[in-house]
């Protein structure tokens, strides 16, 4: 089987998985709706005040959402035994973890990137800013899901697996964080983001990069 | 003698200290680096307070409070050294796989993470009468926190592993996933101060009397002597943990057990 | 010498709380850090005695 098949196979696996279980994708998405909605109310509900944090809350708020469906890369194969069948195929690891990793991505980024301008209404951010929230939320949570596949790698079924991964990946997405939201807060101050998004870019292709290898040597340790 | 040379170099290429990778012989070495540190750190840290409390004068700006700098300094320093050993003690281990070089690594750990806290506390207590408040989101204090969180990231990894020999495998991966995150952290942290202009910047050591820079070194080293015996002294511990069964170790510490 | 009087170096001009407050947390975590050192030394040592014993 050569490798564009293997690919496309666990690619194709990974987005029937969630086209069947809906809680997979619908989990997150009202973690994060329920997440944003409660700040106003520790806060109150000046708009000008809301407009000041709101840029963070939704992108920390989309984060925190795509942290949560990390465990669910490798916890539920290593179950049912098909992660053996991963470990063991002739193709290389880290292509196969890519693989699924873009389709969490692809499902879950977009997902989130676009339902986080809905939520610019609810700390009522201008229309741009809602725009640029959208394709920073879509960068920011591949990145986030490229390091954390690391951490899910290393805590295979774990007891306490998902809060540990969390505290090990979130300090590792603050890069990711200043530059996504950063860009989103220059729009708001009506200058270019340019810098910013560049920055937020460069670090998903270093993660694009580097993070797959590292998470099939983390798989390789954990299920040793 | 030859032969016993030869044989020596056969396996160890030549190379004296591959014998230290060994518990057995590194343990009584450990002791006595331990107790040299010991040692140096008591005698370092009472010259560097004497000096720093009662030779360096009175700061022209800051009056008495800058004295703070004497363990504030040294603690950031250290927390950041630290780290990187444990980065580079775990690369060894990862790559020669040798026990001993994750143990050294687990033993930073624990003196590296206080030395973060300790840095942060008093950078608190020195940034409030200096410059109006305790805490500041300015690269270096929010990347020590940042850095706490690693160290602690890595001991909760280290300790959920019931199969020692895969917790030091996995958190060896994650300090060097840590390690090469620091300076991509540090830069993107300076990059968000300068955005956020609302921070007040905390000027550097910028121009200090001899005798406190004198003082501060002199206090640096003692930290580092310190976190140095510390850590011996937790390996050695970790070595008698796991080497429980080993022949050696009933002979090395026959005259502590009772 | 530096200070006048013992009430002085404790008063570190008027700012005695920070100084001390700094310091007395160095001693706090250094001793903690000592005590944690020797509680792991005793129990590993009890528990190679109780292989020993058995």
């Amino acid at each position: 089987m050569s490798l564009r098949v293997a690919v496309g196979a666990v690619f194709r696996r990974e987005m029937q998985l969630f086209a069947r279980r809906k809680s997979d994708w619908a989990n997150p998405l009202m973690f994060f709706l329920i997440v944003c909605s409660l700040f106003p109310f520790a806060v109150g509900s000046e708009s000008e005040r809301l407009k000041l944090i709101g840029i963070g809350v939704i992108f920390v708020g989309a984060l925190l959402a795509a942290m949560l469906s990390l465990p669910r890369l490798f916890d539920e194969d290593a179950r049912d035994g098909s992660l053996e069948l991963l470990l063991t195929s002739p193709e290389p690891l880290a292509v196969l973890i890519l693989a699924r990793v873009a389709a969490l991505s692809l499902a879950l980024g977009l997902a989130l990137a676009v339902v986080s301008p809905v939520f610019a209404l609810f700390y009522a951010l201008p229309g741009d800013v809602a725009a640029m929230l959208a394709l920073t939320v879509a960068m920011a949570v591949p990145t986030l899901l490229l390091v954390g596949a690391i951490a899910a790698a290393l805590l295979v079924s774990a007891r306490g697996g998902a809060i540990l991964t969390a505290v090990l990946v979130l300090p590792l997405t603050i890069p990711t964080l200043i530059f996504g939201a950063g860009a989103a807060l220059r729009v708001l101050y009506g200058e270019s983001p340019a810098a910013e998004l560049a920055l937020q870019a460069a670090f998903m292709l270093l993660a694009l990069a580097l993070c797959p290898l590292a998470a099939a040597a983390a798989l390789k340790i954990s299920t040793d | 003698m030859a032969r016993t040379e030869q044989q020596s170099n056969e396996k160890y290429g030549g190379r004296w200290f591959w014998r230290y990778a060994s518990p057995a012989a590194f343990f009584p070495l450990a002791g006595r680096i331990e107790a040299l540190c010991w040692v140096l750190a008591i005698v370092l840290s009472a010259i560097g307070l004497y000096l720093g409390f009662f030779v360096a004068p009175t700061d022209a700006q800051q009056g008495e409070v800058y004295r703070v700098i004497f363990i504030h300094v040294p603690a950031a320093w250290m927390a950041m050294v630290i780290y990187l050993a444990m980065a580079f003690w775990s690369l060894l281990g990862l790559v020669l796989g040798t026990r001993l070089s994750f143990m050294m690594s687990h033993a930073l750990a624990p003196t590296g993470a206080i030395m973060a806290v300790i840095s942060l506390w008093t950078g608190a207590l020195w940034g409030r009468p200096t410059w109006g408040t305790y805490w500041v989101w300015d690269a270096r204090l929010t990347s020590t926190l940042i850095l706490f969180f690693l160290y602690v990231g890595y001991m909760a990894l280290a300790a959920s592993f019931d199969d020692k020999k895969k917790g030091d495998r996995a958190s060896a991966l994650i300090a060097l996933v840590g390690a090469i995150n620091v300076p991509i952290i540090y830069f993107s942290v300076k990059w968000w101060n300068t955005l956020h202009q609302g921070s007040s910047v905390r000027p550097g050591s910028s121009s200090m009397a001899t005798t406190m820079l004198t003082a501060m070194l002199i206090m640096t080293f003692a930290f580092w002597a310190y976190s140095i015996a510390a850590a011996m002294h937790r390996l050695r511990t970790g070595v008698i943990e796991r080497e429980r069964n080993a022949a050696w170790l009933r002979d090395a510490v026959k005259g502590w057990l009772r | 010498m530096n200070w006048e009087s013992w009430s002085a170096f404790w008063d570190m001009g008027g700012r005695g709380f920070f100084v001390w407050g700094s310091y007395g947390a160095l001693l706090i975590a250094v001793i903690a850090e000592l005590v944690s050192l020797r509680q792991a030394r005793k129990s590993a040592l009890q528990a190679l005695q109780e292989d020993h014993d058995s």
